[in-house]
């Protein structure tokens, strides 16, 4: 796996896409913290209100799953863009199996989505000790699970988008079939499910890893909902990652490269 | 000698299209083996079917006497179709990706780079690289790792005339070590050339095999003139039971010959018939006018 992750970084280092990509996502979880920690309320900065330990780790958690998407296009983009370039057939030919270029990608998932996490993790000790009173440095670690959820999250949305790139092998079109599932079609059939059913349904497990803070405020205005607790949401999480993970195996092997 | 690949009754179906039909061919180690037809006729399918990328639909191949594995294929180089590279990368950054893929030390790099004649160029990105360079950096890739064996699938393609020949020249080259070589063409001329045994292909089937010399032996060309005239000539030729056939071409008789027979049982048998030959040439058929010959014994 180690080496499968060096020769994935020979490619990814220099190539300015993938850069160009993680400096946005890093930008706007900042600036997406940031914005959230200055509004307002009742003359109060919510900052100072919201970025308090333990409970910041759960809502920084939340807001950094709203931009899931754009790691998900990265891992497109690096998996259509092996096709486009046909250096999956090339890999084959040279030594590689099928199994060799899913674990390739998968441990580049692996790779990035520590990446984020450990960003996500560094930008809350920074807000948390900035808006702090009186902090107590015992409880800044307290409840930052969320941040290993928020992991487990990523590592979903991205395995997904391995997944539909593998199946689709077009860049645009892969990332509308990836933004369609994950932002409308999933929600349509939820909708048409019983909520002990639709809990299960990928979104909205992955979804659960990463629970409003402010649940009670939601369901008063939507309904009461049926979610898993992000504990009993990490199992299926797992289970789904590996679903994806197999699934584009299979691709691999019934197709010609 | 022993088979570096033996392929046994391979199938592609691509929806109703049969791209291959029972093909069963057999590389002797050693070879420059020529892998011939013209376009569509299901030369990139095979090479692509042994070298893993496509499913077959029936039919096996072994490769070194055994299944295809990681272990087999460190021991190919292999250009299939088009040269296949990172363009955002140089053409040394991609050597080395290959390297780590076929687990090559990265010391081998430059002396590849030489062989193809990019260690000037090795620092410039492959998308800035001409048809050309792309080709010869996808050779240099396949040599990478030393291999037994190198599969080219049209590797003169897009070159130019000095290209060709330089290309052609490494061939020869490689060969000359005792490596074995699959190239498929369409060029007869490069064939011909180049190889030492052929196999032709169309529509997915195979019409001929063997050393090249065999195939192009058999069908020897016999021109004969003088001693008598031409109707005459004609008509003993055509009683003679090792002349296949006999016809007049521009003021010679064109004769083809049994296999087993030569030009001396031809010049004794007119000379006992009291005629002395005027003229008596052999001509082997060009590769050129087999090839067509054998493609159109199936279009009937």
């Amino acid at each position: 796996m180690t080496s499968l992750l060096r020769i994935e970084l020979r490619k990814l280092l220099p190539y300015s896409t993938f850069w160009v990509l993680l400096l946005l996502q890093c930008c706007l979880l900042f600036i997406f913290f940031y914005a959230r920690g200055n509004v307002m309320v009742n003359g109060q900065m919510a900052g100072a209100e919201l970025y308090q330990f333990p409970k910041l780790w759960m809502h920084l958690a939340y807001i950094s799953s709203f931009l899931n998407l754009i790691p998900g296009i990265l891992i497109i983009i690096l998996v259509s863009d092996e096709y486009a370039f046909r250096t999956l057939r090339q890999q084959v030919i040279d030594g590689f199996s099928r199994a060799n270029l899913v674990q390739s990608k998968y441990s580049i998932i692996l790779l990035l989505a520590l990446l984020l996490a450990a960003y996500v993790l560094f930008l809350g000790l920074g807000f948390g000790l900035y808006h702090g009173q009186n902090t107590d440095t015992s409880s800044i670690f307290t409840d930052s699970q969320y941040i290993f959820y928020y992991l487990v999250q990523l590592v979903g949305y991205m395995s997904l988008a391995m997944l539909v790139a593998f199946l689709v092998r077009k860049t645009g079109l892969a990332i509308m079939v990836f933004m369609a599932y994950t932002l409308v079609v999933e929600r349509l059939i939820q909708w048409q499910t019983p909520d002990a059913l639709d809990k299960y349904f990928p979104m909205k497990t992955l979804g659960a890893l990463t629970p409003n803070p402010h649940a009670e405020i939601e369901q008063l205005m939507l309904g009461v909902t049926d979610t898993l607790s992000p504990v009993q949401a990490l199992a299926p999480a797992v289970l789904y990652v590996t679903l994806f993970c197999f699934l584009s195996y299979q691709l691999l092997r019934s197709r010609d490269l | 000698m022993a088979d570096i690949l033996d392929i046994q009754g391979l199938s592609k179906r691509y929806g109703a299209v049969l791209a291959l039909d029972q093909l069963s061919i057999k590389v002797p180690q050693g070879s420059i083996y020529g892998l011939l037809g013209p376009n569509g006729s299901g030369k990139t399918t095979t090479l692509g079917i042994v070298l893993d990328v496509i499913n077959a639909s029936a039919g096996t191949y072994r490769w070194f006497g055994q299944p295809i594995s990681k272990a087999t294929k460190r021991r190919i180089g292999a250009l299939l179709e088009t040269p296949n590279f990172y363009p955002y990368l140089t053409g040394e950054e991609n050597l080395r990706i290959t390297a780590d893929v076929k687990r090559v030390d990265h010391s081998r790099i430059p002396a590849v780079l030489q062989t193809v004649g990019l260690a000037a160029r090795k620092a410039n990105k492959f998308k800035g690289y001409s048809l050309g360079m792309k080709q010869r950096l996808a050779i240099g890739a396949a040599l990478l790792g030393d291999p037994e064996v190198l599969v080219l699938d049209e590797p003169t393609n897009g070159l130019d005339p000095e290209g060709i020949a330089e290309v052609r020249g490494l061939i020869m080259d490689i060969a000359a070590q005792g490596k074995t070589i699959i190239l498929a063409s369409h060029l007869l001329d490069e064939v011909e050339k180049v190889c030492t045994h052929m196999a032709v292909l169309r529509n997915g089937k195979l019409k001929a095999e063997g050393p090249v010399s065999s195939i192009m032996a058999t069908n020897d060309l016999v021109f004969i003139s003088g001693g008598a005239p031409l109707e005459a000539l004609l008509q003993i030729a055509r009683a003679l039971p090792f002349v296949t056939e006999a016809r007049q071409v521009n003021q010679q008789i064109q004769l083809t010959l049994q296999p087993n027979s030569d030009s001396s049982d031809l010049n004794r048998a007119f000379f006992a018939q009291g005629i002395a030959l005027g003229q008596l040439v052999v001509r082997k058929k060009s590769l050129e006018s087999q090839f067509l010959e054998i493609i159109k014994a199936d279009a009937v």
